[in-house]
């Protein structure tokens, strides 16, 4: 078509051309008569995956590769179709913004890569070219909707007469599977035969399919999988069909109870209590701790942690730890060393100047920022030196740090358990809440609550609670023999109480856990007996009358080897035999037996056909659950994948799998006895995610257990939304945050009432608030096969309201600064200018102006800000000290005073300059030497002057010191100027005796330092230690050695010291 | 429609294996790690590629279901089967498995012939290469369909029992029995020597042989599927050998060597009150020593606590073993016992509880627990202090005997 070409969007090396001008909606190509043959071809044609460069020219048309078929399409076939997505490709400027749109770009061939079904975008192609939107035989409605979706097609271009054909197909279908499942079951009617022969073997036979104890085996349950569940429901809900199942009622065949629902009576959870006062904060997300971007990560999205983003952000967010103690060492001037071929005037860098340059903070994202060229010249040099001790220290830690946040974020299994509980009460229908709370999740609330049969359950009074000294992490419960008992596992402690019928708790135990505690359980058979498993791979039971005894120590893995330390105990129907489970197996134990026996329960592998990764999370024994278990012998695994029942009496061959499909970690289960005897068992699985799922567990005593009927998925807390009221925009996002919070724990009851059974579940968030449903059972069979829909009711509406209200009085977290994005001109003319101008006002004024950043000199003196606080006094050495006075900014006259000390009365040399290099410091800090003063007369008064003035260093001559020593590790550029500094050290002293070693081996060296600091306390900071203050430097030497194993603490060493800031 | 499959697969293997094992470290793979990359990969925006539609259906089932809205559920499976219809070798690989569990579904239902149909199907299906899990799934189906001619046979057999020898038709029920019973045992043969637990499959082979009157094969079976070292410790295999040879009318030495192994792997088995029984009735002296061993084990169970047979069985033997002066192999049993069964059983709430509960469970725990424990225990003293005019005399005896025998102060 003969339109003037425009260069558009993309840079001219790409050469795509757009026929698109502005004038070309009014040059209608279809004007032009084209042939009739070959119109469509011109408008999009295929071209063979063999040829390198089809024939196309690039400039009209675009080469575009779906799934590996070829198409060329001149960008004029487009331009009736500006939304899609290839058109959008058009207006593309750079690669960046390709690569939102397609999945590859090969700039050679200048051909687009997407990665999509190719026989649907024929169609796509088929519609651009022809105009014709038509579905091909055999194509899935759902797909082709979502591939329309993505390329940007309105669904409404799809031909009437295939949009009704596809309604109707469907339809047909629907009714083609209705009759053919009728006709079956019309046939299997036939052989009926003689009732009550047929009763007998039906019996036999439904025994041996349903019974995988005395009857099918485990490996076909261990088959049932996603498929089958689905198989069967969509048999089942043929079968709920009211036709139907009257046929199959006459037919005397038991079925699986369809029926059988747990219904909701909200369609979400409500929460109990009103929200506490601490504000919640999401944490890290994986978008902060992933990488993102880039070409491969867009075709095929990989974790990988983003540590390079994560470093900058702590070197702008805390430059002060990063450098601050370095950058301080160097004083006002430092050389660059190492870089020999640029003159002094480069190399030498006027610190003083450089704050100047920076004057205050700049803040990360900062539009305005800028870089003087000192900062840039200085960056350049000091490159090497700084960025090589700053990322090879904190990059490690940063990169440990950000891996285990990282698979913190993918499965924390510190609250595996649940950190929620029910203690009974006195009546049924009263009971307590045992939950952690408060910002730290360090207090243990006991929340009375009142299960009205009919009404909501209301929170009686306020909570009473027990502050502990870590975050809470399991609350379990149990009551045996009538005695209610609560333990809570904490990360290095577990507790024990014992609530009395009146509800208090008296405490009975505290055990503390060296290597951290990841798993209690009570026993549900004698009171009082604990067992705890910790990190380290130990069991230990706790029992009133033994106290604390390890049963079980295997640091490795049961099965195959994992790097998870995650362990669990539980116990068994035999009161001595417990179970100890990790990621890989479970195993049970005999406390009685000699250590280290035992017989595997559950093998994470082929046994029970385990998937790949598959890894147990939670196991627990279902016998506990009232005081005569039906199942007093099964345990439930679950993984991340599965659950398994498996019977200890035929350990490894699970009875049962089923595939919960969770999209979270499932850490918590409980399973609630029958609502009426004889009623399948409600099991509850819950996930982190909130998400639960509800299980109907049948058969009891010697027979298995069973999915009675098709299990549930239950409303989560984020399903509770629609009951509150629409607020702006801001605060329905932190309400949606508030409710998306991670579950962390799960307790449920059901108050045996006269009445129909009430399942009253509370779910515990990470945020603290505790949230309740209600469910009420169906034992009914429906004859309808929808859902009946709870709907909110006004009660619900307003305790939603009251809730809401209360969380929207808690200030929210103070946002992390970004960028401004508004312009400051409008705000610079609508502010009269007062008539009082001071100093900061005026600079601030000033800035603004300019549209500069707002610098320290700006706003002339301001009340100087607290450094931050120093880090906690390790080990004494001579480094640490000087790293300290030069966190503290003290550095110069720290320096006079080790001089002074070292020097006595000596002349000061004129040597000044060579004092500051920044060699100094590292000569420090790679060789080992020893300072000493042991040999230096007692102080002099005229020392107290010396601190006014730079401190000169003398130079004795050290050729004690060897060189191999020191040498080593030190740049052979570098060696030189330490020689130099070597020279001017005191003279080598053995430092005989004085090591006061009682002092030294401190795992607290902060305590250490209030027993000193009170006799020798030094003034407050800004005020240089005067040689009046500093008793006992005479008597002591001092001894620094870089390695921190077995550093000596002097008393001497104490005086400079200032008052430490943390661990008080 | 083959190229829309082929990425479902391939998407499904590639990302969930590579990438959770990755990073991780941990060899862990995360079903919800997906959704974490997601939510970075597109910064929240919806953004779908074919592979994903079709899991987004999946999910969309699953969900449905769990919630029973079981028309929704069909509506997306209809979608979805249309992807299954022609599918990929993957697919088409597992075609066995979804038949086996569609033929169990058929039989769960009562519908026989059509999961025989269903079964041969399954059977003759053969696609790519047979690979190891295929070829035990193919067993699994042979095997069931032995057992569909076994339900046939023993049908056969009921009518055979009620026609008369003489009968015309007897001999063509015996000759159709025949025929399943070849067919049958042809099919369960090979699944049975197969590690595992085939109980039903075992017991209806061992039915069959024993009525054509094939002890020894029917003992060979048994015999192997209970000791066999490569098959899963089965309880079951135990007790159906045991039961064949009580049948059998096997010495007591062989009864008792079968549920010696029985006590091992489940001392809490109902069978151990008959393995004490034996015990008992035996003269060797460990044989009675072990009877001993054998109550006390059982009742270390949870669930056998308020079991009135074994405490009956314990109260008579323990003034048995007593009155023979075997006084080591009781205290022998109480003391790995004696820090734990006081709180267990002999705990003043149980005292309460049994008195309320059953007042015969009550009387034989308190002799018990008086020999045990001495007079002093809370629960004999409970016990003996309840002033009931039927149990009067009992109670005396119970002192008497405790008196009597009691271990716990031996000097007294």
């Amino acid at each position: 078509m003969p339109m003037p070409f425009r260069a558009r969007g993309l840079p001219p090396g790409h050469g795509h051309r757009a026929s698109c001008s502005p004038l070309s909606p009014l040059l209608p190509g279809p004007l032009q008569p084209p042939p009739a043959k070959g119109l469509y071809y011109r408008r999009a044609r295929q071209v063979g995956a063999l040829d390198a460069s089809p024939a196309a020219d690039l400039k009209k048309e675009i080469l575009v590769n779906v799934g590996g078929r070829r198409y060329v399409l001149p960008w004029s076939t487009l331009d009736d179709f500006p939304l899609s997505r290839l058109s959008k490709l058009r207006l593309c400027r750079n690669h960046e913004e390709i690569s939102q749109l397609c999945d590859d770009y090969d700039e050679d061939n200048q051909e687009f890569f997407f990665d999509r079904s190719p026989s649907a975008f024929g169609m796509i192609v088929s519609f651009l070219a022809a105009g014709r939107l038509a579905l091909l035989r055999g194509t899935c409605v759902l797909s082709f909707r979502e591939e329309l979706a993505y390329w940007g097609i309105e669904e409404a271009h799809l031909e009437k007469c295939c949009l009704r054909e596809l309604l109707r197909k469907l339809e047909e279908l629907a009714e083609l599977r209705q009759q053919e499942t009728l006709h079956l079951r019309q046939e299997a009617r036939r052989p009926s035969g003689d009732p009550s022969r047929w009763g007998v073997f039906m019996h036999w036979l439904r025994e041996t399919v349903e019974n995988p104890h005395s009857g099918l085996p485990g490996k076909v349950f261990a088959c049932l999988s996603i498929l089958f569940v689905a198989t069967t429901a969509v048999s089942l809900c043929v079968s709920t069909m009211p036709d139907l199942r009257a046929e199959e009622d006459k037919n005397g065949v038991p079925r699986l109870a369809t029926g059988l629902l747990w219904e909701p009576e909200t369609p979400g959870p409500l929460p109990l209590l009103p929200p506490g006062p601490d504000p919640w904060d999401p944490g890290v997300t994986a978008q902060d701790l992933l990488f993102r971007g880039g070409f491969s990560f867009r075709r095929k999205p990989q974790a990988v942690l983003d540590v390079t983003e994560q470093l900058s952000r702590f070197l702008w967010d805390h430059g002060d730890i990063a450098f601050a103690p370095l950058g301080k060492l160097m004083l006002e001037n430092f050389k660059l060393e190492g870089a020999g071929s640029r003159s002094k005037k480069k190399t030498v860098v006027s610190v003083k100047r450089l704050l100047q340059d920076l004057g205050g903070h700049q803040p990360w994202g900062c539009p305005w920022a800028f870089l003087s060229f000192r900062q840039r010249r200085f960056s350049i040099l000091g490159g090497p030196v700084l960025g090589k001790s700053v990322a090879s220290l904190l990059g490690e830690l940063l990169h440990e740090e950000l891996a285990m946040r990282w698979e913190q974020l993918l499965l924390d299994d510190a609250f595996t358990g649940g950190a929620l509980a029910w203690v009974p009460g006195k009546t049924p229908q009263v009971g307590q809440l045992v939950y952690p709370a408060g910002g730290a999740l360090d207090k243990l609330y006991f929340q009375e609550v009142n299960l009205t049969p009919d009404g909501d359950p209301q929170a009686l009074g306020d909570p009473g609670h027990i502050q502990l000294r870590g975050p809470v992490r399991q609350v379990v419960t149990c009551t045996v023999q009538g005695e209610s008992l609560l333990a809570v596992r904490s990360d290095y402690h577990c507790a024990l109480w014992k609530v009395s019928k009146q509800g208090h708790p008296a405490p009975l135990q505290v055990l503390q856990v060296g290597k951290g505690a990841s798993g209690i359980s009570l026993s549900p058979h004698l009171p009082g007996e604990l067992a705890v498993c910790s990190r380290s791979g130990a069991v230990c039971l706790w029992t009133p009358q033994d106290g604390l005894q390890q049963v079980y120590k295997d640091p490795e893995t049961l099965v195959f080897w994992d790097p998870s330390p995650w362990r669990w105990a539980d116990f068994t129907a035999h009161p001595r035999v417990l179970t100890v489970g990790d990621r890989t197996g479970v195993k049970m134990i005999d406390t009685k037996g000699p250590p280290g026996c035992g017989l595997l329960l559950f093998r994470g592998g082929a046994e029970a056909s385990c998937q790949k990764g598959e890894r147990v999370l939670l196991t627990q024994y279902l016998g506990k659950c009232g005081p005569e278990p039906l199942l007093p012998t099964v345990h439930l695994i679950c993984t991340q994948f599965s659950l398994y029942l498996v019977d200890e009496r035929l350990p490894l061959v699970p009875m049962l799998k089923w595939d919960h499909g969770l999209p979270s970690a499932p850490l918590w289960a409980q399973l609630q006895p029958p609502p009426r005897p004889g009623h399948p068992q409600p099991l509850l699985l819950g996930g982190q995610g909130g998400h639960l799922q509800l299980l109907h567990l049948a058969g009891e005593g010697a027979s298995v257990p069973r999915l009675a009927g098709p299990p549930q998925s239950l409303p989560s807390s984020s399903d509770s939304l629609s009951a509150f009221p629409l607020l702006e925009p801001r605060s329905q996002w932190r309400l949606q945050e508030r409710l998306k919070a991670p579950t962390i724990g799960l307790a449920a009851t059901i108050p045996s009432s006269a009445s129909e059974p009430v399942l009253s579940l509370f779910q515990l968030s990470a945020a603290g608030d505790v949230f309740y449903q209600r469910l009420r059972l169906q034992a009914e069979p429906r004859h309808h096969s929808r859902a009946p829909t709870a709907s909110w009711t006004p009660q619900a509406t307003a305790c939603c309201s009251r809730w809401l209200k209360t969380l929207l009085e808690v200030p929210p977290t103070p946002p992390v600064w970004a960028a401004p994005t508004f312009s400051n001109r409008c705000l610079l003319t609508q502010v009269e200018p007062s008539k009082v101008e001071q100093k900061v006002p005026e600079g601030l004024r000033a800035a603004m102006a300019e549209g500069r950043l707002l610098q320290q000199r700006d706003l002339g003196s301001l009340p100087s800000v607290e450094p931050p606080p120093a880090p906690e006094p390790g080990p004494e050495n001579e480094l640490s000290a000087r790293l300290e006075a030069a966190w503290e900014g003290q550095v110069a006259a720290w320096w006079e005073k080790q001089q002074g000390r070292s020097s006595g009365p000596r002349k000061p040399p004129k040597r000044h300059k060579r004092r500051t290099q920044l060699s100094n410091t590292f000569s420090s800090l790679s060789g080992r030497l020893d300072l000493s003063d042991a040999t230096s007369p007692p102080h002099s008064p005229d020392r107290t002057s010396s601190e006014a003035r730079p401190q000169p260093l003398v130079t004795p001559p050290s050729q004690e010191l060897t060189q191999e020593l020191w040498a080593q590790g030190v740049p052979s550029e570098r060696q030189q100027t330490l020689r130099d500094y070597m020279a001017k050290l005191p003279v080598q002293g053995d430092a005989p005796g004085e090591v006061s070693s009682s002092l030294s081996q401190t795992a607290t060296p902060s305590w250490q330092q209030t027993l000193q600091g009170g006799a020798t306390q030094l003034p407050p900071r800004r005020n240089p230690p005067r040689g009046a203050a500093l008793p006992s430097s005479q008597t002591s030497s001092f001894q620094a050695t870089p390695s921190r194993q077995q550093t000596p603490v002097l008393s001497g060493s104490q005086r400079h010291r200032k008052k430490p800031r943390m661990g008080f | 429609m083959s190229d829309f499959s082929e990425e479902l697969v391939r998407s499904k293997t590639e990302d969930e294996q590579e990438e959770s094992c990755m990073f991780s470290g941990t060899g862990m793979s995360f079903p919800w790690l997906q959704k974490h990359i997601e939510t970075v990969a597109t910064g929240g925006k919806k953004e779908k590629d074919f592979a994903q539609t079709t899991s987004a259906c999946l999910s969309f089932i699953q969900e449905a279901l769990l919630k029973h809205q079981w028309q929704q559920a069909a509506e997306y499976m209809h979608s979805y089967f249309q992807i299954l219809e022609d599918s990929d070798s993957y697919k088409r690989q597992a075609a066995p498995e979804i038949s086996l569990q569609h033929a169990l579904y058929l039989l769960h239902h009562g519908m026989f012939e059509d999961a025989n149909r269903n079964l041969s199907h399954a059977e003759t299906w053969r696609y790519g290469e047979k690979s190891a899990s295929q070829e035990v799934l193919i067993n699994l189906i042979q095997a069931y369909k032995g057992l569909l001619q076994y339900y046939t046979w023993s049908k056969n057999k009921m009518e055979l029992s009620r026609l008369d020898k003489e009968d015309y038709a007897y001999n063509t029920a015996f000759q159709n029995m025949l025929n399943h019973s070849g067919k049958m045992s042809v099919n369960l043969c090979t699944l049975i020597q197969t590690p595992g637990v085939w109980d039903p499959f075992v017991k209806s082979y061992v039915e069959m042989l024993e009525f054509y009157g094939d002890r020894d094969e029917a003992r060979e079976v048994l015999t192997n599927y209970a000791y066999d070292e490569k098959f899963p410790s089965n309880p079951n295999a135990h007790i159906y050998l045991y039961n064949f040879l009580k049948r059998e009318k096997a010495p007591r030495e062989k009864l008792i060597s079968v549920l010696k192994i029985l006590y091992q792997i489940v001392p809490s088995h109902k069978l151990m009150l008959e393995f004490h029984r034996l015990l008992r009735k035996s003269d060797k002296e460990d044989h009675r020593k072990l009877a001993l061993e054998v109550l006390f084990g059982v009742l270390d169970f949870a669930g056998c606590t308020k079991n009135i047979t074994a405490w009956k069985y314990l109260a008579k033997y323990l003034r048995q073993t007593l009155m023979e002066n075997h006084l080591a192999w009781v205290q022998e049993e109480w003391n790995s016992r004696k820090n734990w069964w006081p709180g267990f059983h002999f705990s003043f709430f149980w005292a309460k509880t049994n008195w309320k509960e059953d007042k015969a469970l009550a009387c034989e725990k308190a002799l018990v627990a008086g020999i045990l424990l001495g007079k002093g225990c809370r629960y004999f003293r409970y016990i003996s202090k309840q002033d009931d005019q039927v149990i009067k005399k009992k109670i005396k005896r119970i002192k008497k005997s405790v008196k009597k025998y009691s271990i716990a102060n031996p000097g007294l």
